[in-house]
């Protein structure tokens, strides 16, 4: 979860604290479209995983990522 | 876009003086590019300004004469045309038309893309720098594609060339051959497929920087910072061990692995040279093992005599590096060092940060690719006198040697029997002066840069003349070694351009043609000349050379100081330079 946090405060310039499973483009001024694949990019060299076309479109949330990342086999230590 | 900063991998920014204006125009999503190409700019000392088309509107921004593109007025426009949207559907339908067609379509699409180049040039003062297209690595014939009487490939190889041709002699336009790039990176890997669905990036994030790294190519000589010298330490740089310790015999240098390496580096070198890159070592050696090692060594691809400043000693590199850069007479911003010593490339980087001091890989199997890569030698035109620069300068090397020798300095001057000839700029020279003007900070009275068409204002009408000088002497051609711009107004000469290469002076060759320009004046009827003075932090051997000349100090407008010579004043020259004037 640490990672994660990590690059989530780093590419969306948010506080590491104020994450939570809700976090989402509603909720994030700078999570645009943009940022949003920055984001698909940072945590697919990181985990080393390569998402689908189909989940990128559909995360809506961290929630959703925590989900795809364990569905390609990462475990998310400290949670 | 804190993210891109660790991408480009560059350090923190500094705020510069030096400012460039880069328009990015492309025909898909290009964000990153901006911030990844601004962090490299402040790299390099530069304050970047950009304007990016938007997405989508390339081409009207193109066409829009009176649009943002052309107010924002670039230094540099980068035109980033993909392949796919040039092409549309014959991109994945190549086959659909006839090879008579297809040839007909690369034809057009040659021109649709050399338009927008040439409404570009005509629009702005800056250069263009056009992508040029990637050639597919798939095609829908598969292994019959090199069968057919004009395939889909060659169809973009076509349009390639008819570019290349178009612009070769165009010194407003490059082309950034993104095809050779895509090559070098790995077409298949060019483009994460799904980005380019979900956002139309048709170039991979990861691979922003290393395109953002070619651009700085085009824009640190652009802007002027692009580096002469490159000095080279000896042992395990320029061959393997230590010749102190493992003598001649003992070196790796030759046609075997431990031997190649260095070998292929100093061919790489050569290459260096032989573009006008000066070459100076600093290395901590007996010279007289260094001396060995030149004369006897079978494999040196380098000579002593490719070399115009040699620091083979004891003494400190730091100390070595500034006597270099005194010999040369070059500032130390235009010095990069090239050290397999770590602890030697952190001192002089910390000691004399203006040097720039790239990572030698641990392995010297890396050092010639590692030089390859440095992009700061690059100038964006090579005149003749590039070329043979480095004659030039090993000549001056026998110069000194010639000096020491002598030691009335009139007495060597005489000896030299220099000639300085004086003509008219014409189109051969219009290029020469430009450059001269655009580099040259130490002789230079006033610094104004020039570029090749504000010359070539000059001389198309009959308000100012543009002079070239050349230098020769007993030990050679100089070539065009300095320029001189007058203004008419009335009866008076306005100086507005005078300036020496530093590479001749100290020679008393700016009183020779200070004392043509005035006999000229005289000639054709001038009854005052004005010389200007501008003081920058670099000018400091063109400061009082009015005042020596016999001119008298007029006003002082703001920077700018005014020196009057009256035409009827005696003339002193020296008697020694003998000038030819082919008007």
């Amino acid at each position: 979860m640490e990672r994660l946090k990590t690059i989530l405060s780093k590419v969306l310039g948010i506080d590491k604290n104020s994450i939570s499973d809700a976090t989402s483009p509603d909720n994030v001024e700078n999570w645009d479209s943009f940022n949003g694949l920055i984001l698909v990019s940072e945590l697919e060299s990181t985990f080393k995983v390569k998402f689908t076309m189909e989940e990128v479109s559909s995360a809506r949330c961290v929630k959703d990522i925590k989900g795809y990342l364990r569905k390609h086999g990462v475990a998310l230590e400290g949670e | 876009m804190r993210v891109f900063k660790r991408l480009s991998g560059e350090k923190k920014p500094v705020q510069s003086a030096k400012t460039i204006k880069i328009a990015l125009l492309s025909s898909f999503t290009i964000t990153g590019i901006k911030e990844v190409l601004g962090v490299k700019c402040f790299g390099s000392g530069l304050t970047p300004e950009f304007y990016e088309a938007p997405y989508g509107q390339f081409a009207q921004d193109v066409l829009n004469r009176e649009g943002p593109l052309y107010q924002f007025n670039a230094d540099l426009t980068i035109l980033f045309v993909d392949t796919m949207d040039l092409l549309g559907e014959d991109f994945f339908f190549p086959y659909r038309l006839s090879d008579d067609v297809r040839k007909k379509v690369a034809d057009e699409k040659c021109k649709e893309v050399s338009g927008w180049v040439k409404m570009l040039i005509e629009r702005v003062a800056g250069k263009v720098l056009l992508h040029n297209f990637k050639v597919p690595h798939y095609s829908p014939l598969g292994i019959l594609e090199n069968k057919q009487e004009f395939g889909f490939f060659e169809m973009v190889k076509r349009i390639n060339n008819g570019l290349a041709d178009k612009f070769k002699n165009n010194s407003k336009v490059f082309i950034f051959d993104y095809d050779g790039f895509c090559s070098k990176h790995g077409k298949s890997r060019i483009m994460d497929n799904k980005m380019y669905y979900l956002g139309d990036f048709k170039l991979r994030f990861d691979l922003i920087p290393a395109l953002c790294e070619e651009y700085m190519a085009y824009i640190k000589p652009l802007t002027l910072l692009t580096k002469k010298c490159l000095v080279l330490d000896l042992d395990n740089t320029l061959w393997g061990g230590v010749v102190g310790e493992d003598g001649l015999e003992g070196l790796k240098l030759g046609p075997t692995p431990e031997g190649r390496p260095f070998l292929e580096f100093q061919k790489c070198i050569l290459n260096l040279f032989d573009r006008g890159v000066i070459l100076a070592i600093n290395s901590s050696n007996n010279p007289e093992d260094v001396d060995k090692v030149f004369r006897e060594h079978p494999n040196m691809v380098l000579n002593k005599e490719h070399f115009t400043a040699i620091e083979v000693n004891w003494n400190d590199k730091i100390s070595n590096m500034r006597s270099i850069a005194g010999k040369i007479n070059i500032g130390l911003d235009a010095l990069v060092f090239l050290d397999d010593l770590r602890s030697n490339r952190e001192m002089v980087r910390s000691a004399l940060p203006e040097v720039l001091v790239p990572e030698l890989p641990e392995d010297p199997a890396e050092y010639a690719v590692a030089l390859i890569e440095v992009n700061d030698f690059n100038t964006l035109q090579l005149t003749d006198e590039d070329k043979n620069r480095n004659r030039l300068y090993a000549l001056d090397r026998q110069r000194r040697e010639h000096r020491e020798n002598i030691t009335d300095i009139t007495e060597y001057l005489k000896d030299l029997k220099i000639v300085v000839t004086i003509a008219k700029a014409d189109s051969m020279t219009i290029p020469r002066i430009s450059q001269l003007t655009q580099k040259t900070n130490q002789f230079n009275m006033t610094t104004r840069r020039y570029l090749e068409e504000d010359i070539r204002r000059f001389t198309s009408g009959t308000r100012f003349y543009v002079f070239s000088v050349k230098v020769e002497d007993r030990f050679g051609d100089n070539g065009i070694a300095g320029t001189v711009i007058v203004e008419t107004v009335g009866v008076r000469w306005r100086i507005d351009t005078f300036l020496l290469s530093c590479r001749v002076i100290g020679r008393k060759i700016e009183e020779a043609v200070l004392s043509f320009v005035i006999e000229e004046a005289g000639r054709r009827g001038i009854r005052f000349i004005d010389g200007e003075f501008i003081s920058t932090p670099k000018n400091a051997p063109a400061k009082d050379f009015y005042k020596r000349s016999g001119f008298t100090f007029k006003a002082q407008k703001e920077q700018k100081e005014i020196w009057e010579f009256d035409v009827s004043q005696i003339n002193k020259k020296p008697n020694f330079i003998e000038v030819v004037w082919k008007g």
